[in-house]
């Protein structure tokens, strides 16, 4: 395998996947052809450059051990820091309670990992990691992380916690061997504006940590209903200083529970996609994160994860007259309580209360709708079900945004947490030492084309930096705000040739070079050409000298 | 429903024309106008999308309020009875000069029902940009028609909470407050937080969880719901509706799914518990005005039949009359204890909620001052600025309101206890308000000296040329050319130095330009928001002093008249006392039937004939 191709992460190797058994499934290429990869042309965060970046990163941290050597807890730390570059990507799903985290983690996992409940469920900081064999730790805020034992609940993993309060516990550790968790580790936490403010404190402890401790997670996902103000206020707090100083380019942002919208009609998801599209060009958010996306959560955990009993129970249902069917779906409690259903379908109360957990009202109407319409295999529906879930969407933007960088967004964490350490100013020690990895670590941070492109990137979206219009949105892309391999940059087909995409690179290097030089511009559009500039050279530089083929 | 306090009324006034008490009738005939008058206003409140103005449309059955997936109300709507549907648009032209909000001038804008939506949603009028105050919709529903008022107000929490503000304003004037929230999860804190304050200014909160039909675990939600409102010790019942089904119902006309739905507990509770217990209310307090006005008229007949019948007995009564109306003349004058805890109370209040007030805008001015200082261009941060500072002062100004409000009733309720001991139910107080931030204009940076590309050439430039000029006159002197390498040398470093003392003077100027618009901002806040609170104040000062002096000044009337009657009668002829001894015990029976009929109109009270207390009350 290739350099690149494990760099893709898990998103890619999972909807590889999704795609092979669609095409096996119906026996078409359709689907295959239309989702197919951005293709693995060349990138200009190409394995070399990341490559040199973080080995930099690793060079510095690694000095730094050294200089600290004294100071066994820093020293633990930085070394923690040092492991973590070799380690899959840390990505947290954060949001207000009861926004979905847990079920979108199943969603995206395909596996009923997460424990989800009506009421506030989560109440600990959970982190899923890939590993040969299923374990549980438990990690007390004092004493010694505990194993705990692991039961498998109706397909569920149910986690005790054997007596320990949740709110002694810093967090849950659980490994579970799964492909979709190689590449990146999920991080599950819970709601913010909880009831319960402890809860919510743990979760803003963890993402947005003071000064002594650094931030734990690389990305993340954030999930909202509705954008409400203390929405808004979270994603601003995460917004972190430190080297690299972008916001925005390692949050997404997520409408979870789509298929609520509208009371769950059966047009929920079109009209969630019209919200994010407003959202989306809400200046107050556009600042805070890379994109806004819909996602019905449950349908997609279920769409992955759907038994055969429960595709026949469906048909069963499906087969009953249309009308009879839609009037007992008016509402959950005629659908479990009504004794309509038993002359319609023999489908017993506990079975229905089953179905209705697991897809929920709009779930059920929308899968019933596909069986009428002709899905006759448990497969194709749960194929039809995860692709109406959005959850392919959230999936590319993914890989997209959080996997093609994810070298770059692991060494901007050990960067930032390397700075804090520095600006802790430990006596033990030693002065000269400390300021010259100081300049290292400014050195890098600031000279790191990669980091150059994401600050300005987020400074672009911000605000802070203001284009023209058309401009904007062109150098937005050519710095990766779209993705960042080269067709994605210059808005090419994703099966372009190599020559066009040298002459449009080419093209636009003309153009970023003429626009750097205009005496004109002020210092920080200059700053932006420049790196423009820069960028454009990479991409025509990578496309001369063919990228080493290592495998 | 009113008519029945209505008729009492009528025929009390009609009773007691013949004693030629003025004052009297006026109390009635003010007591019959708001009767007449009497709205229930019940406000639906809850952050957004938890399905409010749906609730609105499936209680009056129709669809008055525009419903949208994405974010929908942004004015205030009141459905209220009407013969005919109408709807129109109200804004404020000019305030009253108290403030009231009730006498202020208001210009009225009457529209098809059809054209409203797109004035009070926010597709149609972003962010209220119209400026309406509220909306009116009036519909021929039975539900309405006991003077009930349904308010769908823009939900609380949104990315511009300015809508909070407005809310929390309209709070205490509200006699029940609907506090809807959804079936997808439990309370959250800020819903905590605002059922908290609701139900310390509203006597009547209901919590209703909605969209029930879409979730299949709302009895879990609703069990916990409860245990949160226990464990916070509000007193409301919650109600489980479900508008999807209510709407089904209304257009299949099928009752199954309307019992389904919830809706028909829901109107029953607003009847019996909203309209029934004002209504009760408005029994009582008509009922203690016949009362009260029988009671002092019968007083007199007392005393003139005691001096008839019982001369001895009449000198005691002469005796203690007397001392009743020193003690009812004093309850008159300035030195009233009432008198005094009123005014005190009304100053100390104006002091705390002036102090609240400035020590809230305080600590936002300075939390944003410090923003600006760490910013180094302020232009930059401004918008964030703004509005984090706009947000901040509107919640600050509702709470401090609410605060305001809060304290005005337990003063009302400390001045009834020092007027009669507690006897009188309390007067109707004004603690409505407009909202307080309305006329505020948006904070504004002016927008100061521009530092673009032409001042930067200039200044530079200005550097570089005394670099040159300097350098190379001191050039010429040890004979070199005037432009050298030197001078050269200079002026670009004197450019440059030019170049960043400008830039730094642009900067802090812009700074001190920054701060002093957020100062500017809460200075008008704080003036425009002192204005409203301390007209609040005088109003209810106002309210209660003329109130509790008009009670004064009928018993202090009527005790005079007794007396008179107890004095002059002992002077009548012998015929005169033998007619007045066959006259008093019908008066007093006509008195006594009034009376009885006004405790009828409360159920449960006792209805004995008592003796009048009239003495004992002036004490």
């Amino acid at each position: 395998m290739s350099e690149r191709d494990g760099a893709s992460a898990v998103w890619t190797d999972e909807r590889a996947q999704a795609r092979q058994r669609r095409a096996r499934e119906e026996g078409r290429r359709r689907v295959a052809e239309e989702r197919s990869e951005p293709s693995s042309t060349v990138s200009v965060s190409s394995p070399g450059a990341s490559h040199s970046l973080t080995a930099s990163v690793r060079g510095v941290l690694r000095r730094a051990v050294r200089v600290f050597a004294d100071e066994p807890d820093i020293a633990g730390e930085l070394r923690a820091q040092l492991d973590r570059l070799d380690e899959p990507l840390r990505v947290a799903i954060a949001g207000k309670v009861k926004a979905g985290k847990s079920t979108l983690l199943n969603g995206l996992v395909g596996e009923l990992i997460a424990p989800t409940d009506a009421g506030e469920c989560t109440k600990v900081v959970t982190w899923y990691r890939d590993a040969p064999s299923p374990r549980v730790v438990s990690y007390p805020d004092l004493g010694e992380p505990r194993p705990l034992p692991i039961r498998r609940e109706n397909g569920a993993l149910a986690v005790e916690l054997r007596g320990v309060p949740a709110e002694k516990l810093r967090k849950l550790v659980v490994d579970w061997p799964s492909q979709n968790l190689r590449g990146t580790t999920l991080i599950d936490t819970p709601g913010i504006a909880s009831a319960s403010a402890h809860n919510s404190r743990r979760t803003l402890a963890m993402l947005t940590p003071d000064d002594d401790s650094p931030a734990e997670a690389d990305a993340v996902i954030y999930l909202m209903r509705h954008l409400h103000a203390a929405d808004a206020e979270f994603l601003e707090s995460f917004r972190d200083q430190g080297v690299a100083r972008a916001s925005s380019v390692n949050t997404i942002a997520v409408i979870s529970r789509a298929d609520e919208v509208g009371g769950g009609r059966i047009d929920a998801m079109l009209s969630a996609r019209r919200i994010a599209r407003r959202y989306r060009t809400e200046p107050a958010l556009r600042g805070l994160c890379q994109t806004v996306i819909p996602v019905a959560g449950l349908l997609a955990a279920t769409g992955r994860t759907l038994r055969q009993a429960e595709f026949q129970t469906l048909a069963a249902l499906a087969a009953a007259p249309r009308e009879d069917m839609d009037d007992i779906l008016l509402s959950t409690q005629r659908f479990l309580r009504s004794d309509r259903v038993a002359a319609l379908a023999d489908v017993s109360y506990e079975r229905r209360k089953d179905l209705l957990e697991r897809f929920g009202i709009f779930g059920l109407r929308l899968a019933m709708m596909y069986v009428r319409q002709g899905r006759d295999s448990s497969p194709s529906l749960a194929a039809e079900l995860v692709r109406a879930s959005g959850l392919h969407e959230l999936q590319d933007v993914l890989s997209v945004q959080f996997s093609q960088r994810r070298d770059l967004l692991k060494a901007r964490s050990g960067l930032i947490a390397l700075e804090r350490v520095l600006a802790a100013r430990s006596p033990a020690a030693d002065e000269s030492e400390v300021k010259q990895l100081a300049a290292e670590v400014e050195r890098i941070g600031s000279g790191a084309h990669e980091f150059v492109e994401l600050r300005l990137l987020s400074s672009l979206r911000s605000g802070e930096v203001v284009l023209p219009e058309e401009e904007a949105e062109t150098a937005e892309r050519l710095l990766g705000g779209q993705g960042v391999a080269a067709v994605q940059r210059l808005a090419l087909s994703r099966t372009a040739s190599d020559d066009e995409v040298r002459s449009a690179a080419l093209h636009e290097l003309d153009r970023w070079r003429r626009r750097a030089e205009d005496p004109f511009a002020d210092r920080p559009a200059v700053r932006t050409y420049r790196a423009v500039t820069r960028t454009c050279e990479g991409l025509v530089a990578s496309l001369s000298t063919p990228a080493p083929s290592e495998v | 429903m009113r008519s029945e306090p209505l008729a009492a009324l009528e025929q009390a006034i009609g009773a007691i024309a013949p004693y030629g008490r003025t004052d009297l009738e006026e109390r009635l005939r003010q007591a019959g106008f708001r009767l007449r008058d009497g709205r229930i206003r019940v406000l639906v409140v809850g952050e957004f999308k938890q399905g409010k103005s749906l609730l609105v449309n499936g209680l009056v059955r129709a669809p008055v309020c525009p419903v949208f997936d994405d974010v929908a109300t942004c004015v205030p709507t009141v459905v209220r009875y009407a013969e005919q549907p109408t709807a129109a648009l109200i804004r404020v032209l000019e305030p009253a000069d108290d403030g009231d909000p009730e006498r202020a001038k208001i210009e009225r804008v009457e529209l098809e029902i059809e054209q409203m939506s797109q004035h009070i949603a926010e597709t149609g009028n972003p962010g209220n940009r119209e400026g309406w105050r509220e909306a009116e919709i009036g519909l021929p529903r039975a539900v309405l028609a006991g003077g009930l008022e349904i308010v769908d107000t823009p939900g609380v929490g949104g990315l511009n909470s300015v809508h909070g503000a407005a809310t929390m304003a309209a709070l205490p004037s509200a006699d029940a407050v609907l506090f809807v929230s959804d079936a997808s999860q439990e309370y959250t804190a800020p819903e905590l937080e605002f059922l908290r304050q609701a139900s310390k200014v509203c006597p009547n909160v209901l919590c209703v969880l909605s969209k029930a039909d879409l979730y299949p675990e709302w009895e879990r939600i609703a069990d916990l719901d409860r245990a949160h409102l226990a464990a916070e010790k509000i007193d409301a019942d919650l109600l489980i509706v479900s508008s999807a089904l209510r709407v089904h119902a209304i257009r299949t006309g099928d009752d199954v799914s309307d019992a389904e739905s919830g809706f028909p507990v829901l109107v029953s509770y607003l009847r019996e518990q909203v309209v029934g217990r004002a209504d009760l209310l408005a029994r009582r307090s008509t009922a203690q005005d016949i009362v009260a006005v029988t009671e002092q008229l019968a007083t007199a007949l007392l005393a003139e039949r005691t001096s008839y019948t019982d001369p001895e007995q009449a000198e005691l009564v002469i005796r203690e009359l007397t001392e009743a109306k020193a003690h009812a003349a004093a309850l008159k004058e300035r030195s009233a204890r009432w008198q005094h805890t009123l005014s005190d109370g009304v100053a100390d209040l104006n002091a705390d909620i002036d102090y609240d007030l400035r020590d809230r805008m305080r600590d936002i001015v300075r939390e944003a001052e410090g923003e600006v200082d760490k910013a180094g261009d302020p232009k930059k941060i401004w918008e964030q600025l703004a509005g984090w500072v706009e947000q901040e002062v509107g919640a600050a100004v509702s709470a401090n309101f609410l605060w305001a409000a809060q304290r005005a009733r337990w003063l009302a309720g400390q001045v009834a206890e020092h007027f009669s001991g507690g006897r009188e139910l309390l007067p109707r107080i004004r603690t409505g308000h407009d909202d307080p931030l309305a006329g505020i204009q948006a904070m504004e940076m002016r927008s100061g000296e521009p530092f673009g590309v032409g001042q930067k050439a200039l200044s530079g430039l200005r550097g570089g040329y005394i670099g040159v000029l300097m350098f190379g006159m001191l050039g010429t002197i040890v004979g070199l050319s005037l432009i050298n390498p030197f001078s050269v040398g200079a002026g670009l470093l004197m450019g440059a130095k030019g170049f960043t003392d400008e830039r730094r003077r642009v900067y802090s100027k812009r700074q001190a330009e920054a701060k002093a618009a957020v100062r500017r901002y809460a200075d008008d806040v704080i003036f425009q928001a002192g204005k409203e609170s301390r007209e609040l104040l005088r109003r209810v000062q106002r309210d209660l002093r003329d109130y509790y002096i008009d009670r004064a000044e009928e018993t202090n009337r009527s005790l005079k008249d007794s007396l008179m009657a107890a004095e002059q009668s002992a002077r009548a002829s012998q015929d005169e006392q033998q007619r007045r001894l066959k006259e008093i015990p019908k008066e007093l029976a006509r008195l006594e039937s009034l009376h009885k009929k006004a405790m009828s109109l409360v159920p449960g009270a006792v209805t004995e004939p008592r003796e009048p207390r009239l003495i004992e009350a002036a004490q």
